[in-house]
């Protein structure tokens, strides 16, 4: 099963590609509010005890880059429907 | 001796033994230790709450608060990766870098504080340079054990021995032990770039990713940064000058505490308090009580009339014997029970007429700090870091880690003895 998800161009863009054994996301917001719901959801990566789970790299311009180990790729990817950067996520074969 | 200093001598050996074993977690056993002692009558409820040191707790409580707030704005991320940048990427500098910040953040923050704000940061740099972080974390647990030498606040074995003596301000500190720890820090920058260049080279593309970061992002609350760098700064202002304003540490440290709280308002204080390591706290609690017990039925008296007789009172070569014992000492064995325990037993020593105890001091201070370099069980930040970096799949093996941090420490133990015969013995 693989997971697809749709987000809208408008307001944000995101492209994923592997990293060594894990996946890197660069996201770009494109306005204050689906920024600062990505900020929410770094702080939520940030907060918990694994250190490595979610790394955040920020650049200028409401840019950043996130390196998501395996096994918290599907958490990561709800993370972003949950704070609104994705508008749908399914499962597919 | 009585029957009562055996029973003592015999709780305090079992305690001891089960503390090195690492079975059951050390706070537990030092608290079971400590209400032995007062179960069997070796010390009454009031003498033993007479021997805990509250200025120590009151220390770390507080400077606990201060930090846990602060870490909350993004500040040491801002620093590392600023740091990060200034090295333009490169990770050999970047590594000399933040084992620079860690020596700092280890002397007016402390040093187990200290590494845990800089482990995650670490993580985050190594991981978009694709190097391995193990030497980077060999690097900072060595310098926040030289860092948190050079002063007061800096590790708690100074923190016990600063809140035991009040001569030794945080001033005297500074003056006596900050010189040899820079020049301990001079001497191993080169020997870090020598010993783990080969194992961190990376790609001039992985370079760029990091000088492109922009360090602003990082930090979250503007407001609260600010309001938390003006308390920091007064803390440490007030530290400088707690003997001038007749104020113990611990008070000042407790002020800049709830002055921060009062600034950042109720809803901080729940969260700081959680960040409390109630677990030290209790185990420095545990370890007052279990050696109180030894103090009051005389055994440490005896151990220092036994100590004299061994040097004949010759001070360099009592001074040398504390240096070299506490390094060697804290290089297996944790360095908190260890000074807990050599504290009263120099204080005896002045009782019986040992006149100038300042050398002696500064030789547990400087063997205690820097023998926890020896080993990675050897001081309470080498343990946090390997915990952290294990549980995220870096594991620093022990004789890793030794190969490292033991010739090291000897080299460290060296230049102290020199600087210490030097400046107080001839």
């Amino acid at each position: 099963m693989r997971l697809i998800y749709r987000y809208n161009n408008a307001v944000v863009q995101i492209s994923e590609t592997p990293n060594e054994a894990d996946i890197e996301f660069k996201i770009h917001t494109l306005t204050d509010e689906h920024w600062a719901g990505f900020k929410e959801l770094q702080k939520s990566f940030e907060d918990n005890e694994i250190y490595t789970d979610v790394l955040f790299y920020a650049y200028e311009d409401h840019r950043c880059t996130a390196i998501v180990r395996q096994d918290y790729y599907v958490d990561f990817i709800l993370g972003l429907l949950k704070h609104q950067l994705l508008e749908s996520v399914e499962w597919t074969k | 001796m009585e029957q009562q200093a055996y029973w003592a001598i015999g709780i305090f050996l079992v305690i001891y033994a089960l503390i090195i074993s690492e079975k059951i977690h050390r706070t537990i056993v030092a608290m079971i230790g400590g209400l032995m002692m007062v179960a069997f009558g070796i010390v009454n409820q009031e003498t033993a709450l007479h021997h805990i040191d509250f200025n120590t707790l009151g220390l770390l409580i507080g400077m606990m608060i201060i930090v846990s707030i602060t870490a909350d704005t993004g500040l040491f991320k801002f620093i590392a990766v600023w740091a990060a940048k200034k090295s333009k990427g490169n990770p050999v500098r970047i590594m000399v870098a933040l084992a620079i910040i860690t020596a700092v953040g280890s002397a007016f923050l402390d040093n187990v504080t200290t590494v845990l704000l800089m482990v995650p940061v670490t993580f985050s740099i190594t991981r978009q340079l694709r190097v391995p972080p193990i030497p980077f974390l060999i690097t900072q647990i060595i310098a926040s054990n030289v860092g948190g030498t050079a002063t007061l606040i800096g590790d708690p074995p100074n923190i016990m021995i600063g809140s035991a003596v009040k001569e030794l301000t945080f001033m005297a500190f500074i003056n006596n032990l900050a010189p040899i720890a820079i020049i301990i820090m001079i001497v191993f920058i080169p020997l870090f770039v020598i010993l783990f260049r080969k194992q961190i080279q990376t790609k001039p593309e992985h370079t760029q990713s990091i000088m492109d970061m922009d360090e602003k992002q990082l930090i979250t609350d503007r407001k609260l940064l600010y309001k938390c760098l003006t308390v920091l700064g007064l803390t440490i202002l007030g530290f400088f000058l707690h003997q001038s304003l007749h104020l113990e540490s611990a008070t000042v440290a407790l002020a800049g505490a709830f002055v921060l709280l009062l600034l950042t308002g109720e809803h901080m204080m729940e969260e700081a308090f959680t960040k409390v390591e109630w677990t030290t706290i209790f185990f420095f609690v545990g370890l007052f009580v279990l050696v109180s017990g030894l103090i009051e039925t005389g055994v440490i008296a005896k151990l220092a009339a036994q100590a004299i007789e061994l040097t004949d009172g010759n001070m360099v070569a009592t001074s040398m014997l504390i240096l070299w014992i506490s390094a060697i000492a804290s290089a297996f064995l944790d360095n908190i029970p260890f000074v807990a325990t050599m504290i009263p037993l120099i204080q005896e020593m002045g009782n019986m007429g040992v006149s100038n105890l300042e050398p002696l001091w500064w030789s547990l201070a400087l063997g205690a700090c820097l023998g926890g370099n020896g080993t990675l069980i050897g001081a309470s930040a080498n343990l946090i870091v390997a915990g952290m970096s294990g549980k995220e799949g870096h594991p620093i093996k022990f004789v890793q880690f030794m190969k490292y941090g033991f010739p090291l420490m000897l080299l460290s133990v060296v230049l102290a003895s020199i600087y210490m015969y030097f400046r107080y013995l001839i």
